[in-house]
């Protein structure tokens, strides 16, 4: 063990002499998936600390660091970084007794992979190589064989510039995701991975990828595998850190960086390799599916000696008995049926209950002729007698009446009570969390369109401090709900919900990225708007979509015209004059409510700014002068201007402050034309997609 | 620091050097020593045990000695929450149980010293008079050794009835029970010392149960008195007795195979086939050492899925001193092929067909149990019930320190279930999803299948364990955790 008196401050930098005097290995942990597929879980908790057969996420991604020797972690939180924090600094990680030598958090507004790694270059804290690993990995693997050959790599090739792990898996196997299947082309030699693509199982581009007919020309002998579990374990050196921050549309660790990369590679000659894990596990809770399928595996001891019985966290105490159950102390269990299960302590399961293949957490109370299945409990919950439980996840503090069915797929986040002889039907997602529309602005890879639809799926129940009289209305509104959205619903475990989602993420980047290359190579609007039409046409992406391409790529011109880097900086409100004024046509191209009263575009439109604007440093100086310009030139009209002032969701929260200065403006228009008071709000949270 | 190593998967390597570093607080080796017990990275009873031994020695170092039941109650406390991180490394309480005898008995003679005058320079005394007799043997460290050289005893020796039980007197007991300082204390006469001594004097071992306790103490005891007496108040360190106890258990582990592999030539006969099992290092040395006077065959079942790997290394010459990256002793040592054995290598699936063919199964154990039944890696009790099908004798090798006093009321508990990859591969995605696998890493062996015990003191009966293990430990810690008291 390292000396623990080496221990330095978070922000200090190290120093060079440190680095080569003593080789340490260093880790970053994306705490933080930047993604939504726990919701509503995610909406009160950071992914990275939900329970995993009762035990953090993060407390197994910490372990395999602790495995493989790491000495430096920082962990990357993104949303409910405090909860994070608070978490960390009581755990046995930062005892001085952890293996770790430092643990540093690091907290930043990233909204994306790329974001936080860029982020992190800046900060000047990684030495060397070091391990990029996500809040969610569980493995036994050791990592010094892949490390070894990393580094013999290194010495002779200084382009190798990461190593990524996968795990070999099988046809139809539980722990790889069901949705969009990563295909990885290697080859097999030189372990050297040469292109990748991710294969959507539905809709048009389902079965198949395409190769470049170069690389089967140039490569003696190449692999195409879709049998892996892509764990997220990379072994990354300082120029994947380079990397990202040279492209800063780099958004994915694996859409975007990867291929791009690859695709890269004849002009700058970087090369990323493969290791193959054939007889240990690591896998990934990346989804809900995953989720299910890695709780399976820890129960089966695959993850051995990461199972409930190693007690990990220290106040643990489970025990293996017979029949798979994995109980701690103080449980108190009536004559009943449990099988390949975990219970947490301080739980009472009453008599004649069939439990089998589920987790309980901690002081739960089930009652008398229960029947859990596939469940998965977490702590202080209660369950009243007779009811029916299968595949459902029930966070904590969760209530559920006598005689309730809750059936497969469904999730009842934190807090959340149900009375007497209630059914949950399929797929249900009940939460008392109030969610403001732009909640999830972590999560920019999923287009709007898709948080509707996933937030619609999420019965919002008007009175968050419920009462349990206006719970029984929940069945009906529920079912109100259901004909609306039935295609976009699906099975939380046997599906991976945000498969829509990629695949109007995929627009987005394409769209925003094109767009972004004619303005700066500043090319004709209507050329742009050709490229945008023809590039819509084919993916059939709705307007609501462009519009958010346009958006970002405007955003993003503006900031980097007018960003303090550039040497040639102008000022931010010239840099918006210059880009709205010449490509006014463009924008004008996608808001087609000109003659109607209600201005639903238009508003739309401005709220995707609004947005957009929130993410950056001075988002509130863009906004006024992105509002102005539009509205001198008329690409909005006033009625849209204002109804969109007066839309709750630009009002909500954080989102709010975005438009302190541009206030002003806004009363002005007010004041000078007080007849026209639009009278009727446009409270529709649903846009036009 | 491992500078040139670059990363280093923490061991007990590393443990043992962050222990004796005098800068890591205490508190943070007992939680680095359960974490890494809670990921695996220190497993199997020696390394628990050595690991366990380094980390009390240091407690009782850095431990600021006011009263004895407090150092006793700080060992206690430590060892429990070393066995609620891995109760199956059985080990581990085994060591912390010595540990705990070691202060208790110096705690004792101290207390002794100081009440009574006659009777102190008799307890004094008994380091020496059992480091001079013990001189003789392999090994003779001082206080500790006491209690092991009590009892390597001729199978023999155990059916003397006198001493059984069923006198129940506390006079008829204590000539064997001398490491129970509990009788010492309570004893106003002198206390026979050691069961060597008895032995050295057969007769007077006879005599015993109608002799009276004063008039039976061993010859070299009234020579010594006098200049132990005088060296008592000298000798007032208790803390440094201890670590000098802890000292020779350690030494006493590491001692313990070549002190088994001492027992070789009365087990093992020319022209013989021995079957074993797992790649233990304890029968590699144990055949190595019979080799070189004997010339046998060994068959050598491979233990799929979990030790095959190094059992094939093993066969083969290439064994690894385990993950250790120490450079131990045993990464050095011939392969029993090279000292010109014949070793046959069958799948575990074989041992019942060439059962029939063996004379002798030497068998390795992880723990051994108050009853004589034992855990040993999983494949042993397939050998062993074939072994008693052919009427095969079954010799098991441990050493003393794998005798645990814990009474096997719930076997499930003892056992450890592995990782199910070993028996197929997670990659098989529909094997995994439809089908459950098991794979337990130990057998439970009870304790009529084993015909004799090999430890360091010698060969054993079964039945006979219940002696050595009063011999080492004390009533008082036998139920050292909630987790392996049974209800």
């Amino acid at each position: 063990m390292p000396p623990k008196n080496t221990t330095k401050s978070a922000k200090a930098k190290q120093k060079p002499q440190e680095d080569q005097r003593e080789e340490s290995l260093q880790a970053v942990v994306l705490a933080d998936s930047f993604e939504t597929r726990f919701k509503p879980f995610t909406q009160e908790r950071p992914r990275c600390l939900l329970p995993l057969t009762n035990t953090p996420l993060i407390e197994y991604t910490l372990e395999f660091l602790a495995n493989a020797g790491v000495q430096d972690v920082f962990v990357y939180c993104g949303s409910h970084a405090d909860q994070v924090e608070d978490y960390i600094n009581a755990s046995k990680w930062k005892l001085k007794s952890s293996p770790f030598r430092a643990l540093t958090l690091l907290k930043s507004t990233a909204s994306s992979v790329g974001d936080a790694m860029r982020d992190l270059d800046n900060r000047d804290l990684i030495t060397g190589d070091f391990l990029l690993v996500s809040g969610d990995v569980v493995s036994n693997m050791s990592i010094e064989p892949a490390l070894a050959k990393h580094r013999a790599r290194r010495e002779k090739n200084k382009d190798a510039i990461m190593t990524m792990v996968l795990r070999e898996a099988g046809t139809g196997h539980r722990t790889k995701s069901k949705g969009s299947r990563p295909v990885f082309v290697i080859d097999p030699g030189a372990e050297r991975c040469l292109y990748y693509e991710e294969m959507g199982s539905r809709r048009g581009r389902s079965r198949h990828i395409t190769l470049d007919p170069e690389l089967l020309t140039s490569n003696a002998e190449i692999d195409v595998r879709d049998d892996l579990i892509d764990c997220h374990i990379d072994i990354c050196t300082l120029d994947v850190l380079a990397q990202w921050s040279d492209n800063f549309d780099f958004q994915s660790l694996r859409k975007s960086f990867l291929h791009g990369v690859l695709k890269d590679f004849e002009t700058y000659g970087k090369t990323i390799h493969t290791y193959i894990v054939t007889n240990q596990y690591a896998a990934r809770v990346k989804s809900l599916r995953a989720y299910n399928a890695i709780s399976k595996d820890i129960m089966g001891r695959w993850v051995y000696p990461l199972c409930p019985d190693s007690n990990l966290v220290p106040d643990q105490s489970y025990r293996f008995r017979k029949g798979k159950v994995y109980q701690e102390d103080a449980v108190v269990v009536a004559t009943t049926s449990i099988k390949k299960t975990a219970i947490g302590s301080q739980t009472n399961i009453g008599e004649d209950s069939i439990i089998t293949g589920s987790t309980i957490g901690r002081r739960c109370r089930i009652g008398n002729n229960v029947i859990i299945e596939g469940a998965y409990i977490w702590d202080d919950v209660t369950v009243g007698d007779g009811s029916i439980i299968r595949e459902a996840i029930i966070a904590n503090e969760t209530t559920i009446g006598k005689n309730c069915t809750i059936e497969s797929g469904a999730l009842i986040s934190f807090g959340v009570s149900l009375p007497d002889h209630i059914g949950i039907s399929m797929d249900r997602k009940i939460t008392r969390h109030q969610e403001s529309f732009f909640d999830n602005r972590l999560d920019p890879e999923d287009s709007d369109t898709s948080s509707v639809a996933s937030s619609r799926l999420v019965y919002r129940h008007p009175s968050a401090s419920s009462s349990a009289s206006s719970i029984s209305t929940l069945a009906s509104l529920n079912d109100d709900l259901e004909p609306i959205r039935d295609s976009s619903r699906r099975s939380s475990f046997r599906s991976d919900p945000s498969d829509d989602a990629a695949e109007t993420r995929d627009f987005h980047l394409e769209a925003t990225a094109s767009i972004l290359d004619g303005l700066q190579k500043g090319d004709p609007a209507d050329t742009i708007i050709l490229e945008l039409n023809g590039y819509r046409m084919s993916t059939n992406a709705s307007q609501h979509e462009v519009r958010k391409a346009v958006v970002a790529a405007f955003m993003k011109r503006v900031s980097s015209l007018s960003g303090e880097d550039n040497a040639s900086g102008i000022s931010a409100r010239e840099a918006v004059r210059e880009v709205f004024s010449k490509y006014k046509g463009l924008v004008e191209r996608t808001m087609f409510d000109k003659d109607v009263d209600e201005k639903v575009d238009q508003v739309d439109f401005l709220l995707l700014l609004q947005k957009e604007a929130f993410g950056r440093p001075n988002g509130d100086q863009l906004l006024l002068f992105v509002t102005k310009e539009v509205y001198d030139s008329d690409i909005i009209e006033e009625d849209g201007l204002l109804q969109w002032w007066d839309n709750e969701r630009s009002a909500e929260g954080e989102m709010g402050k975005v438009r302190d200065l541009t206030e002003q403006f806004i009363t002005y228009l007010k004041e000078a034309e007080e007849d026209d008071e639009s009278e009727d709000e446009d409270e529709d949270e649903d846009m036009e997609d | 620091m491992p500078s040139s190593a670059g990363v280093l998967t923490p061991a007990l390597t590393t443990f043992s050097r962050s222990v004796r570093n005098r800068g890591t607080p205490i508190e943070s080796s007992i939680e680095n020593l359960i974490s890494l017990l809670k990921r695996r990275q220190i497993r199997d009873s020696k390394p628990c045990a050595m690991a366990t031994a380094y980390l009390l020695r240091r407690v009782v170092e850095t431990f600021k000695i006011a009263d004895v039941s407090g150092l006793i109650e700080r060992v206690h406390q430590v060892g429990e929450r070393l066995l609620a991180a891995q109760p199956r490394e059985m080990a581990i309480g085994n060591i912390v149980r010595r540990v705990l005898g070691v202060i208790r008995e110096e705690a004792e003679e101290d207390r002794d010293g100081e009440t009574s005058g006659y009777s102190d320079a008799d307890t004094d005394s008994r380091p020496h008079s059992a480091g001079e007799n013990g001189s003789r043997l392999p090994e003779a460290p001082g206080a500790v050794s006491r209690a092991l050289l009590s009892s390597p005893l001729p199978r023999g020796a155990s059916d003397q009835p006198s001493l059984e039980p069923h006198e129940d007197g506390a006079l008829q007991r204590l000539p064997v029970l001398t490491a129970h300082a509990s009788y010492a204390s309570t004893n106003t006469g002198p206390v026979v010392t050691s069961m060597f001594s008895l032995l050295s004097h057969p007769r007077s071992n006879v005599a015993l149960p109608t002799a009276t306790p004063g008039s039976q103490s061993p010859g070299s005891h009234p020579p010594l008195s006098n200049t132990a007496l005088a060296n008592l108040t000298a000798a007032k360190d208790l803390r440094a007795e201890i670590v000098e106890g802890i000292q020779e258990i350690l030494e006493e582990l590491n001692q313990a195979d070549d002190q088994i592999a001492g027992y070789c030539l009365e087990h093992i006969h020319s022209n013989e086939v021995i079957l074993t099992h797992t790649s233990s290092i304890t029968v590699q040395k144990f055949l190595l050492k019979a080799a070189a006077k004997r010339k046998f065959t060994v068959i050598h079942a491979e233990t799929f899925p979990n030790d095959h790997e190094s059992t094939h290394a093993t066969v083969i010459g290439k064994a690894k001193g385990e993950s250790d990256d120490e450079l131990r002793p045993e990464s050095f040592q011939k392969s029993l092929t090279a000292a010109g054995i014949t070793v046959i290598l069958i799948p575990d699936s074989a041992v019942f067909a060439l059962m029939s063919r063996v004379n002798k199964v030497i068998l390795d154990t992880h723990i051994v149990l108050a009853n004589g039944g034992l855990v040993a890696a999983a494949g042993a009790k397939v050998v062993a019930k074939a072994a008693s099908m052919h009427r095969t004798p079954v010799i098991v090798l441990s050493g003393v320190y794998k005798l645990s006093p814990v009474y096997p009321f719930d076997i499930d508990s003892l056992m450890e279930n592995g990782d199910p990859a070993g028996v197929i591969g997670y990659g098989d995605g529909d094997m995994v999803n439809k089908v459950e696998f098991e794979n337990p890493l130990f057998d439970h062996i009870p304790p009529e299948l084993v015909d004799l015990y090999i430890t360091n003191l010698g060969g054993h009966a079964p039945t006979y364990l219940y002696r050595i293990i009063a011999d080492h430990y004390r009533a008082e810690d036998t139920e050292l955790d909630k987790f392996n008291a049974y209800q």
